[in-house]
């Protein structure tokens, strides 16, 4: 009774704040509840529309739009759950200076602070920036030296408890086309790369295409062949051969518009047949897969869902970099002619340009999230390492990457699986705080996604039945992803 | 740790009583009624000069003191708080608003017949804002200012290139000539070349100015009847919208919204950081209404200003897109009666006077604008010379916005904002017919759909979708048409401009031209 007496208000707060209005959100999914018809002063009555919102939803193309723009932003969950693990483990290290150390860090922190002291007084304005970098770098040195990781770890969390809005705001400055301090830092090196291409013979750098259809056959060969030896290995099942081997696929498909110029129509000669070499590849590693599997006996009976988290994970990695080769290689085509026009190259327009703006959120959402709570989490689980496996590592002589591959990873799976399926939930419905400050939508709603395109639905034109049809569809998306992860993602964890 | 959560609690109740103990006396012995408006200065000025007003007028208790108490709600003045607080019975007395929405949503009382009883009925303003006052016959707020989308130049920044403002009245085509000189002078020792002769047309401030040109054209974002947008009918649209890409892109005579971002002026109150970038001569011209003066004012140094219309294209007629900032009594108010006074005390003289005084657009009150103070205002001389040209422009050839029932108008001015994106970021994806088709598909479907939804709306559709089939009749047979027929407000103007309309029996021309802003 008395634990129950202390479970009350929680259970009655999930009822009343969370469970009732979802039980009632979905009731509104298949009414045609609009505010402009059904409200305190308008009495006409609600009616069941079954599964008409729904349908309106499959032929919405915004809808689709907006999805597509959401599962775009979330290519950035795996970098940034790198970058999480990578800062974590840089925080566990022995950042305290000894006294030797100290003595070293405060001087150089001196001297830093000194030299940006000297700068000002030599009415340096434009260097204004540098000052600023020199001067807390050299604060944090200091700072660090003697407060050791405590210092660092507070810094690396900061953008996770500093108010969103406001670095949204701060963001928005630094994105700024002429004045943000990105673009002032990119200018030179930029100006610096404009003559370096003009002064090259535009056939040697267009000719980098085909070093990304290199780079895309390599990483090809390198997803077919692990997909290969798993299966081989009796780790892979059916489901993980096919859905991996779609992914790879998706990039090779796209291959075939590779040369055409979406503006004109016309085809890239150079371009199309790096397409074709590439197409023509897979097409090779393909068979080479599919007979390298025909000819090998399983001795167990492997489900058919086994190793598929892992099959996905893989695959989908390999297939951003498979996209990102297809785009690189389309740079370095029109680059010599960016760089022979009035003015040469210039840095990214990022959140005013629709092409770049998404990339921009994605980089900004990086740098929030690479000091967020799974930096925390994974703290967390680095501590929970046991200090013996590492001995027992030493003792057989594995090296820093060997003791990180075979131990921390594999002991930080929970963590990982736990991280991975929060951030998927997270980049599903999330989004909208950003983008209504930073963008509203735009430019050409390149950054409306599905949680704003809700707002916009149910507030800004009342359509609440409609609304709560995409909501429950974003509800179903996310549930089927994490009971996916759960059932796949589960088993490799405790494998 | 429980030292720990002790201490907190302790703290924070602590704080809490002091809270308490120290939260100013909101209690009032007379009704208290809240306003939600914007978060203007001024605003505090005129809820004094409202108590001050009930006095004069003998709408006071007892002993004197005014028989309600106005307050000031800012914090709910963005549209979507106002929407949701409306239906769910919470929102405030008094509310600006875009009074066809919220009449849509039920949410507005209709104050036709005590607008009569206290003198604040549609005929005491600017004719050219009647048309979103009223609807279907019923009035349901009464403008707080009356707003004209005008394009105001820096004059000095353009003496000091030797060059004249441009004048009231021009075209495209003279628009951008002036602007090519402009740029060329202002940037002659700028190779950043980051003077502009205008601010950005991407952004809102460029939207009367859109829709202005687009009406001298003689196109509207809906047809006659407001049943259907017809912007990809022909190139009229597009054009204009060609026009705005060659004047950002080619000629560099406004900047673009990247290039406007990087400057790092901040908004404050009252109209963007255009203003601070018109004030230092970053740009020569902006795009504003008259209330745009209130931060010129606030400037150290105010510079001398002039006034010019939006230009005109084709040789299309000149127009003006007038708006205004409107208060609508909340269905759900428990002072009815009272919020009514506050309309009332809207088209009086001070009120008018006090909207004068501080520059907040024109006043409700045309007859305000005929004064010396509002013309010449002793203490501005710098903006002498602007004031009656509005209030003119206004009366001649002033008309409002439309307000479609079946499809909200920031919904349309959302979808033109799309197609003008598409357009002026040169998306290689979409050709700019596509971003127009686009845009009017998204329109049209819209409609159907607000149609589709209710079935009142469905008997009005298909009567105005007939109407619209005769008037497309009549005009493919050159016949007149009757100005009854025509439900949007900028078409009424235009048939009647070129002689399209005939207007009914009952109805006098001299009547006619009055309603349609031929005159105050």
């Amino acid at each position: 009774m008395t634990g129950l007496a202390f479970l009350a208000p929680n259970i009655l707060g999930f009822l009343g704040f969370t469970l009732v209005p979802l039980v009632f959100a979905l009731m509104l999914a298949f009414t045609d509840w609009d505010l402009t018809l059904h409200n305190m002063f308008q009495s006409r009555p609600l009616d069941f529309v079954g599964l008409d919102n729904f349908e309106r939803m499959i032929n919405e193309p915004r809808f689709w739009n907006s999805l597509g723009r959401t599962l775009f932003m979330m290519m950035g969950i795996p970098f940034g759950i790198a970058g999480s693990l990578l800062a974590a483990i840089l925080l566990t290290q022995n950042l305290r200076g000894g006294s030797g150390r100290n003595t070293g860090y405060i001087i150089a922190g001196a001297i830093l602070l000194a030299g940006s002291g000297m700068l000002t007084l030599a009415g340096l304005g434009s260097t204004a920036m540098t000052l600023l970098v020199i001067g807390v770098a050299g604060t944090i040195l200091v700072s660090g030296s003697i407060g050791g990781s405590t210092v660092y770890r507070t810094l690396f969390y900061t953008p996770y408890f500093t108010a969103g809005v406001a670095t949204y705001l701060l963001w928005k400055k630094m994105y700024a086309v002429d004045t943000g301090p990105i673009n002032v830092a990119l200018t030179d090196p930029i100006d610096g790369l404009t003559t370096a291409v003009r002064a090259l013979p535009a056939g040697l750098v267009q000719a980098g295409a085909w070093l990304c259809a290199g780079a895309m056959v390599l990483l090809l060969f390198w997803g077919v062949s692990r997909l290969r030896r798993w299966w081989r290995e009796e780790d892979l099942g059916v489901y993980g051969l096919i859905f991996g081997g779609v992914l790879l696929g998706l990039p090779v498909v796209w291959a075939s518009s590779w040369g055409v110029v979406a503006e004109s129509g016309e085809t890239i000669a150079s371009l199309a047949a790096a397409g074709y070499v590439v197409q023509a590849a897979a097409i090779g590693l393909g068979v080479w897969l599919v007979t390298g599997l025909a000819g090998v006996e399983r001795t167990r009976l492997t489900p058919s869902d086994e190793g598929l988290g892992s099959a996905l994970i893989l695959c989908a990695v390999l297939m951003i970099g498979l996209f990102a080769m297809l785009g690189l290689s389309r740079v370095l085509y029109a680059l010599p002619a960016m760089a022979a026009s009035t003015g040469g190259l210039k840095p990214p327009e990022w959140i005013s340009d629709a092409d770049w703006a998404k990339p921009s959120l994605i980089m900004m959402g990086l740098w929030a999230a690479i000091g967020s709570n799974n930096m925390l989490l994974y703290l967390a689980g680095l501590s929970n390492v046991p200090g013996e496996l590492y001995e027992a590592a030493d003792i057989d002589g594995a090296g820093r990457f060997g003791k990180f591959w075979n131990i921390t990873w594999p002991q930080l799976a929970p963590v990982t699986f736990f991280i991975v399926v929060m951030s998927v939930i997270g980049g599903l419905q999330g989004g909208f705080e950003m983008v209504k400050t930073m963008t509203n939508g735009g430019p050409r709603e390149s950054t409306t996604l599905l949680s704003f395109y809700i707002y916009t639905e149910a507030f800004e034109l009342g359509r609440l039945g409609y609304a709560s049809a995409v909501t429950w569809t974003l509800f179903g998306l996310v549930l089927s992803v994490t009971l996916f992860n759960w059932k796949f993602g589960n088993r490799y964890v405790n494998g | 740790m429980k030292y720990l959560f002790l201490i907190f609690f302790v703290v924070l109740s602590g704080m809490a009583g002091i809270t308490v103990l120290t939260a100013p006396d909101t209690s009032s012995d007379v009704p208290v009624l809240y306003w939600v408006t914007d978060a203007n200065p001024a605003r505090y000025e005129q809820v004094d000069l409202f108590h001050q007003w009930l006095i004069d007028n003998g709408y006071v208790t007892e002993d004197g003191k005014p028989i309600m108490e106005l307050r000031l709600d800012t914090a709910s003045a963005d549209p979507t708080k106002k929407i949701i607080q409306s239906v769910a019975g919470v929102a405030g007395d008094i509310m600006d608003c875009d009074l066809a929405q919220m009449r849509e949503l039920g949410v507005l009382e209709d104050v036709t017949d005590v607008a009569r009883e206290l003198g604040f009925d549609p005929s005491v303003t600017y004719p050219g804002v009647r048309s979103i006052l009223e609807f279907e016959g019923r009035q349901y707020g009464f403008p707080c200012n009356v707003a004209t989308s005008v394009m105001w130049a820096n004059v000095d920044t353009f003496a000091q290139y030797g060059m004249e403002p441009p004048p009231l009245e021009m075209d495209a085509d003279e628009f951008e000539r002036i602007g090519l000189e402009y740029v060329e002078r202002a940037n002659a020792d700028n190779p950043a070349k980051r003077r502009f002769f205008c601010e950005s047309l991407a952004g809102w401030q460029s939207d009367g100015v859109l829709l202005s040109m687009l009406r001298s054209s003689g196109k509207s974002f809906l047809n006659e009847t407001m049943t259907e947008s017809r912007l990809d009918q022909d190139s009229r649209f597009l054009d204009i919208l060609d026009r705005f890409y060659r004047w950002t892109y080619v000629y560099n005579l406004t900047p673009t919204a990247a290039q406007e971002s990087s400057f790092s002026a901040q908004a404050g109150y009252g109209g963007g950081a255009g203003l601070a970038l018109f004030q230092t001569g970053q740009y020569g011209i902006i795009m504003r209404g008259r209330w745009g003066l209130i931060r010129v004012r606030q400037f150290e140094n105010p510079p001398n200003v002039s006034v010019s219309l939006p230009p005109t294209v084709d040789g299309g007629l000149q127009n003006l897109v007038m708006g205004s900032r409107r208060a609508g009594i909340y269905k759900g108010s428990k002072h009815k009666d009272l919020a009514a006074l506050f309309l009332a005390y809207l088209a009086s003289e001070p009120y008018s006077a006090q909207i004068v005084k501080s520059a907040d657009a024109l006043p409700p009150l045309p007859s305000l604008a005929e004064t010396e103070e509002f013309i010449r205002p002793a203490d501005f001389p710098n903006e002498w010379g602007v004031h009656d040209p509005i209030d003119q422009a206004a009366r001649r050839v002033g008309i409002a916005g439309l307000s479609s029932p079946f499809v909200p108008t920031s919904y349309i001015v959302r979808e033109v904002s799309i197609a003008r994106d598409h357009v002026m970021t040169n998306n290689p994806v979409k050709t700019p017919e596509r971003a127009v088709a686009d845009c009017v598909l998204a329109i049209n479907q819209e409609i159907a759909r607000d149609v589709a939804a209710d079935p009142n709306k469905q008997a009005l559709y298909d009567e105005l979708t007939e109407t619209q089939a005769r008037i497309d009749a009549y005009r493919a047979e050159g016949r007149p048409v009757p100005l009854e027929w025509i439900t949007n407000p900028f078409y009424r103007w235009y048939y009647v401009q070129q002689g399209w309309a005939v207007a009914p029996e009952e109805t006098a021309q001299s009547d006619l031209e009055s309603d349609l802003g031929g005159g105050v």
